[in-house]
């Protein structure tokens, strides 16, 4: 790649799906155009735009990752375009696909209707509602640095919608609320200065809320700016069992969990279903889980399956209770440890994060 | 032999017997010698992080704590969820010493020893598919699969997060494929091999879940797979016990024979009955392998 200041250019080959709402037009294109070796997908679509077909629509703002605008699927991938150098992909030959988001409807080629997004972004109350009268000082508000590291990845989110794009459980439910909207929820939930904590929490636990995500961690896989919003739903569930606000079957579910390492030690698996759903839906599977109970897959909760030593993890648990870090100040993201994500990696095995690999994940120190 | 102190997980240790026993008996034939964890718990499978983190770094500290207590350099898991929840605890507390120095403070506090030596978490999946076991895989599947059409389903927490799990590609990984090949099977592509099963929310959000479940295993048929194979006993759970719910939702029978990994590779390398445990499973895993005439 040249250095200095002349500009060398690179031959770069794309398809894009073509859409078109208003006739039901649907065709995927290929481009070849010459791009300067620094250019990111959104520099190739403004050539593309610009020298090939002005007809292409596409959404574009700041160019510098922050604006959110420019989200879109890279071979079935959500990407920022304007974060997305297209060099290598160039270099190895490889022709990528470039398509509109996914779970949002498609206004024109690779422009989504974001009112979806954004009525859910809404639905959680995104502003402070500040409970207080009178600073304890009389003049202003403190707060310390580790309260405010709680919301610290959620306060990056920028709305691009590429966690929305590949989120499975919206997929499967266009109700949940989804990655966005409950990272954007934990970032007022878990702000010291929020007066409504209690009342959030009460919401997002409603049938579409926190308890449906699926845990497939496509959001933090996609997400351009590090919010991790998996991350964050876990930080609202542990929040919300520690104030108490546990009837939904996910978090019983959850509970069960450390029910049942604190007494055997191994997961309960056979009492797991009464303990989530309640007896009387649990008696509605009895058909089911017979059948199960064929095969073994219902394994008798008597004699129960005793891990050996479980009076440690019984003690840990009783020693951590009186440390007091339940809800999200529990929560490790493990920043101190992205800043050595050489961890794993052995010298002289392949380097996931290194030149030609698959793209990075982004890490606050990232280059 | 490579020595690992094995973690078999809830899952293996109950109600998927099968994939423990398979585990168990393909391990000295792929030159794993497996020392089996006793003094440990259930990794929280992400529900303990979610109504308890700090509990959760800790007994996931506790089982890399007995892990390394063996002398071993690695952790062998037979699930995805063990995977990645293990991974991540490690993740963090190799990565900040100040948090270790507290996790182990408290661990000494209950009579755990302190996880001080670093053990690395791998998935059999990655031992299979990696430089030293590939190898030993290919010498070991000698019985080969007869062209056996398999379609891998990875599973969500064997390839998300990249940043902790890293093993390979997570939108275009090959461990799966290139096993399948090396036992003699034609791995079969579709679209939504890396895709949820929904399993975690099964018991809480049926309905979401199942409309999860039914992507994969409609699209392997579609593709023409006599057999699914998945490296998760969670995703094994969903695909073969909930397949029957997915007849009520859609009105047909997919009849979808789901192998554990290293039944996969079992049946390759020759194991018997009596270690597959294929009556385990609740849709018949028969019409696909009959003919590869399993002892």
């Amino acid at each position: 790649m040249a250095t200095g200041g002349e500009v060398v250019l690179m031959k770069v080959w794309l398809k894009i799906w073509r859409a078109n709402t208003a006739d039901g037009d649907r065709v995927l294109r290929e481009y070849e155009v010459d791009a300067p070796e620094w250019a990111t997908l959104l520099d190739v679509l403004d050539i593309v735009k610009d020298q090939h077909d002005g007809t292409l629509s596409y959404r574009k703002s700041c160019r510098m990752m922050i604006c959110g605008s420019c989200g879109m699927r890279m071979d079935g991938a959500a990407v920022l375009a304007c974060k997305t150098r297209m060099y290598d992909i160039a270099e190895s030959g490889h022709v990528p696909v470039i398509s509109a988001m996914g779970n949002l409807p498609i206004i024109k080629d690779l422009v989504v209707d974001m009112e979806p997004f954004w009525a859910k972004f809404r639905a959680v109350d995104p502003y402070l509602q500040p409970g207080y009268l009178e600073p304890n000082n009389g003049k202003e508000y403190l707060i310390s640095q580790e309260r405010m590291n709680v919301i610290h990845k959620e306060a990056l989110c920028i709305n691009c919608g590429c966690c929305v794009s590949e989120c499975n459980a919206m997929e499967s439910s266009p109700e949940f609320l989804g990655p966005q909207a409950l990272a954007k929820a934990m970032r007022f939930a878990g702000d010291p200065r929020d007066g409504a904590k209690v009342d959030r929490l009460e919401l997002l636990n409603g049938q579409h809320g926190i308890w449906e995500c699926t845990r497939c961690y496509f959001c933090n896989e996609r997400c351009p700016k590090g919010v991790d919003p998996r991350d964050a739903i876990a930080k609202l569930g542990a929040e919300s069992i520690k104030e108490g606000i546990d009837r939904d079957m996910g978090a019983k579910h959850a509970k069960w969990f450390v029910a049942s390492a604190k007494t055997t030690g191994w997961l309960r698996e056979t009492e797991l279903v009464p303990k989530t759903q309640g007896i009387v839906e649990a008696i509605k599977q009895t058909r089911f889980a017979l059948d199960l109970a064929k095969h073994g897959k219902v394994p008798l909760p008597f004699p129960p399956h005793v891990a050996k030593g479980v009076r440690e993890s019984r003690r840990l648990h009783d020693l951590l209770f009186e440390q007091d870090k339940r809800g999200y100040a529990g929560i490790v993201q493990g920043e101190p440890a992205l800043a050595k994500l050489a961890h794993g990696y052995r010298e002289g095995e392949r380097d996931p994060y290194g030149p030609g690999s698959f793209p990075r994940p982004y890490v606050a120190e990232d280059r | 032999m490579k020595q690992v102190a094995y973690y078999k997980g809830c899952l293996a240790s109950l109600s998927a017997k099968e994939l423990d026993s398979s585990t168990q008996a393909l391990a000295p034939r792929v030159g794993l010698d497996l020392i089996e964890l006793e003094t440990v718990t259930c990794c929280g499978a992400g529900d303990i992080q979610e109504a308890e983190p700090d509990y959760y770094l800790h007994l996931n500290a506790r089982i890399l704590a007995y892990a390394a207590a063996t002398g071993s350099d690695t952790l062998l898991t037979v699930c995805n969820v063990c995977t990645l929840n293990l991974r991540q605890a490690n993740f963090q507390l190799i990565g900040d010493s100040e948090l270790r120095r507290r996790v182990n403070q408290n661990l000494l506090a209950v009579g755990v020893p302190a996880y001080e030596r670093d053990v690395d978490v791998r998935h059999l999946l990655w031992e299979l598919a990696g430089e030293e076991g590939y190898p030993r895989l290919v010498e070991a599947a000698h019985k080969g699969l007869r062209g056996l059409k398999v379609a891998p389903f990875y599973g969500c927490q064997i390839l998300r997060p990249s940043r902790i799990l890293g093993f390979e590609d997570p939108d275009q990984p090959s461990s799966l494929e290139r096993i399948i090949e090396a036992c003699g099977g034609e791995a079969i592509d579709y679209p939504a091999k890396l895709k949820c099963c929904g399993f975690p929310i099964i018991q809480a959000r049926e309905e979401t879940a199942l409309g999860e479940l039914v992507q994969p295993i409609e699209q392997a048929i579609e593709a023409g797979a006599d057999a699914m194979v998945t490296p998760c006993p969670l995703c094994h759970l969903s695909l073969d016990a909930w397949q029957s719910k997915l007849k009520a939702m859609t009105g047909r029978d997919f009849g979808m024979p789901i192998l554990h990994l290293s039944q996969l590779v079992g049946v390759a390398a020759g194991l018997k009955e009596s270690e597959l445990k294929f009556k385990r499973h609740v849709v018949p895993v028969g019409p696909a392998v009959e003919r590869l005439e399993i002892d």
